[in-house]
């Protein structure tokens, strides 16, 4: 079925040295960009790629792409280490990878990470390249009603995130979307919450609030609260605790296998991007799970859910791009620029007309995630050190990092401004028990809900019919019900029994 | 009286020192730009066909600009953050907007925005690219008079993709309902990228943008062209007829241009405009913007600022009757 000419023309840009080096370069610099907070895989590829126009494409592509797949995994790193994601899609690594170092867990945590996000990435690779045809003519068909369904479905998981107290789960998600709805309408223009201020017009910079609310607020509670030293001098154990057991990684397939598909799935719908996923995998990782009570204090299945959930992003958001040409996030888009400055344009003609160097590219994707492999695990040696690093010498330089991160983004100085205000707010939350991860979720989620809910309204000229008139979004509308049936059928029964043994007595009176 | 002379004669060799320095300088830049970088900023997220003329401008400029440039990409409110940035900026060259119709022309005439259509003045315009409006080929209507009878029969039944208010797509649907007298809905779909998508997942039934966003599913026939808001054809599409040779007077080009910001000094402005000049005739730069499927169509700063003028007037006009 596959022409051998164009298996020999993929195999001869995978054995090229140059190709092998810009991808290693790519992949190492990658992961150091995705692990500096604020520096952000969009950015790095959107810099770089213009340098790319000058070099071979057989060079310049797999550079860019080892870009990406480093950077998405970088993430995770300072998430672990520090509670400081590298990257809005590693938000929810943080949750339980920073509950896992702060157990003195932090080599275990690292190696999962990247065991996740490998397998992952590479589970979805194969599906973009086995089935990348029949899911995206599945998800072309996802327009705006689909999509506010979707997200609905995401902000469900605001219920899973929030911790002991719904109801402040509730309000830190309500004031999340309250942020995400400053600046311009998306529809109309009209400026929302703005005050006149110029720098709020493009709405509140979502990087250095996230580095705020994690970082600088991780930063303040060390200050006020530092954590007990367990000073047992006769350290045993190797620093970073022990390494992940065979037996206990093995015992995460199920997570992983559902993470990935559904990062595949979200990833080969155009828009919807890590970020996202790694909530949704996250949230239903823990509606499944026997241990839910976990989640939040080191679980491994948490870990596991959130790394596999956004790595297998990746390959996916490729998927709209091979087969229409259309971006499946910026970065894809970016990407798509980069491709188009070859002289090569993405979408249907590559197919035909340039098979061998799609597959080419294909081959590269799997290659990068044995190079992930190894470049994972050298850093590790190293990053497992991080933790013996005092607290004194390691938040400054982490708080120095994290303000150069927040600039970065737009080289806005109102974006210190930002960062400083998240970290407050972070700050009094934690104190206060609020929970942060609701917060990020409204935040991260407000602006695409609003927007695909005004355009079904637009398209549907009013009625709310288009919400079950359409079959795609009649199925998301079923499977929302049943996501909020369980969640409230689960509650029940965790309230009803202690309701059926206090209140038995007044029932039967009641009744008479 | 030893010491006035003394420092009179002081006075003298340092001012010779001094002017022999300044020509010194002249003679090797011939430059009234501040040496320092130039940033050109781009006003939309990366990713679109902004950042990537950007991404080459910026990247084979330094020799003909004699400043090397530094590209900033700064999304946010359809390009206000970014114009407001660049107008509230020194106008001294140091600062340029890589600006287009709509930021330039249309949104301050019809918005409340943070900044005037006078805060700017034209460099030079890089070049201009109409829009093709479009459609699938499993509509009812298959060339533009067909569009307007479908939507005379069904008013308000056809739904476009469009970009964002007051956007370029926005706008040439605009001015098609006022010319042909007919109703749509257009959604906002926010960029060229999802507008398509919808487009070709059925979701909606017509589009107008960027030959660079439309061309490729032109040419695989997932998308059939119905006209061309210019006053000559495409070249790379010479069979989808003008709209105006199908009765229709909807002619809009989508310019992008370099702009600075007000006040700054004639002299720099007149450098600057020469500089991207040399740019735009470099053969290397022309082949790298031919494989983004674009071109060149270069106005220097005063014949584009009088066609510049033109078009705010124009757009004046036709928004602000109704």
């Amino acid at each position: 079925m596959i022409d051998l000419a164009v298996l020999q023309q993929g195999l001869a840009m995978l054995a090229s040295p140059w190709t092998f080096l810009a991808l290693s370069a790519g992949l190492a610099g990658g992961i150091l960009i995705g692990a500096l907070p604020g520096l952000t895989a969009t950015m790095a590829v959107a810099v770089l790629a213009p340098f790319t126009f000058f070099m071979e494409a057989t060079i310049g592509i797999p550079f860019l792409l080892g870009i990406y797949k480093g950077a998405i995994y970088g993430g995770s790193i300072p998430a672990i280490l520090v509670n400081t994601p590298g990257t809005a899609a590693a938000a929810a690594t943080a949750r339980d990878g920073y509950a896992l170092t702060q157990q003195g867990k932090s080599r275990k945590a690292l190696e999962l990470s990247l065991y996740s996000s490998v397998v992952a990435d590479f589970l979805a690779t194969l599906v973009l390249i086995m089935v990348a045809i029949p899911l995206a003519s599945i998800a072309i068909r996802f327009g705006s009603p689909e999509f506010a369904l979707l997200y609905l479905i995401a902000l469900t998981m605001i219920a899973t995130v929030s911790g002991e107290s719904f109801l402040k789960g509730l309000i830190a998600a309500g004031l999340g979307l309250l942020v995400a709805s400053i600046g311009l309408d998306p529809m109309s223009g009209y400026q929302r919450f703005t005050f006149g201020n110029t720098d709020l017009l493009g709405g509140v910079s979502l990087i250095p609030l996230l580095i705020g609310m994690f970082a600088l607020s991780e930063i303040l509670m060390q200050l006020t609260h530092p954590p007990e030293r367990t000073n047992d001098a006769g350290q045993a154990v190797e620093h970073g605790g022990e390494r992940l057991k065979w037996a206990e990684f093995w015992a995460l397939r199920p997570t992983i296998l559902r993470s990935t598909s559904l990062g595949t799935f979200l990833g080969s719908l155009p828009g919807l991007g890590a970020e996202i996923a790694c909530w949704i995998a996250y949230g239903l990782a823990r509606g499944r799970s026997r241990e839910p009570e976990r989640f939040g204090k080191g679980s491994l299945e948490g870990l596991a859910a959130a790394e596999s959930g956004n790595n297998a992003v990746v390959p996916a958001a490729l998927i709209p791009m091979t087969v229409f040409g259309i971006p499946g996030d910026t970065i894809t888009a970016v990407l798509i620029g980069a491709l188009m400055a070859q002289g090569m344009m993405p979408g249907p003609l590559l197919i035909q007309q340039n098979p061998g160097f799609l597959f080419g590219l294909f081959l590269v994707l799997l290659v990068t995630n044995v190079l992930l492999l190894i470049f994972g695990l050298a850093a590790i040696r190293w990053l497992k050190q991080v933790t013996r690093i005092p607290p004194t010498v390691l938040y400054p330089c982490v708080l120095l990092l994290c303000l150069c991160g927040a600039y970065a983004v737009n080289s806005s100085t109102f974006d210190l401004l930002i960062l400083v205000v998240g970290g407050g707010l972070g700050y009094v939350m934690r104190r206060t028990h609020f929970p942060i991860a609701p917060l990020i979720i409204g935040l991260l989620l407000g602006p695409g809900f609003e927007s695909a809910v005004r355009q079904s309204l637009v398209f549907s000229n009013g009625s709310l019919a288009i919400f079950w008139s359409r079959p795609g979004s009649l199925i998301l509308l079923i499977l929302l019900a049943l996501v909020i049936l369980t969640m409230a059928w689960r509650g029940l029964v965790k309230a009803g029994v202690i309701r059926k043994r206090s209140k038995s007595h007044p029932t039967k009176s009641n009744n008479i | 009286m030893s010491r006035p002379l003394l420092t009179r004669t002081f006075l003298a060799a340092s001012l010779a020192a001094a002017t022999a320095l300044a020509t010194g300088q002249v003679l090797a830049e011939e430059s009234h730009l501040p040496d320092e970088p130039i940033r050109f900023v781009t006003p939309y997220p990366a990713g679109g066909s902004h950042s990537l003329h950007a991404g080459i401008i910026t990247a084979v400029g330094e020799e003909f600009l004699g400043r090397p440039l530094i590209s900033v990409i700064r999304g946010g409110g359809g390009g206000a953050v970014a114009a407001a940035e660049v107008a509230g900026s020194t106008p001294n060259g140091t600062m340029l907007l890589f600006g287009d119709p709509t930021i330039n022309s249309l949104r301050p005439q019809v918005e409340d925005l943070p900044y005037e259509m006078d805060d700017f003045v034209p460099v030079a315009r890089i070049n201009y690219s109409p829009a093709i409006f479009v459609t699938t080929p499993d509509q009812p209507f298959q060339s533009i008079g067909e569009l307007v009878e479908h939507a005379e029969e069904n008013p308000g039944e056809v739904v476009y993709s469009s970009d964002n208010r007051n956007g370029f797509t926005y706008t040439v649907f605009e001015m098609l309902k006022a010319t042909a007298d007919i109703e749509m809905r257009g959604v906002e779909l926010g960029g060229g990228g999802p507008a398509v998508t919808q487009l070709l997942g059925g979701n909606t039934m017509a589009y107008a943008g960027d030959p660079s966003v439309v061309g490729e599913h032109l040419e695989a026939g997932s998308l059939v062209g119905l006209c061309v808001t210019d006053t000559e054809r495409f070249e790379a599409y010479g069979d989808i007829p003008t709209c105006q040779e199908e009765g229709y007077d909807v002619v809009f080009q989508f310019w992008r241009g370099v702009m600075a910001p007000a006040g700054t000094p004639d002299e720099v402005i007149a450098e600057l405009s020469d500089g991207f000049q040399r740019l735009t005739e470099d053969e290397g730069f022309l082949r790298l913007i031919g494989q983004i499927g674009s071109g060149i169509q270069f106005l220097g700063h005063e014949e584009f600022a009088e066609a510049l003028a033109a078009e705010q007037a124009a757009l004046r006009d036709a928004y602000l009757d109704d």
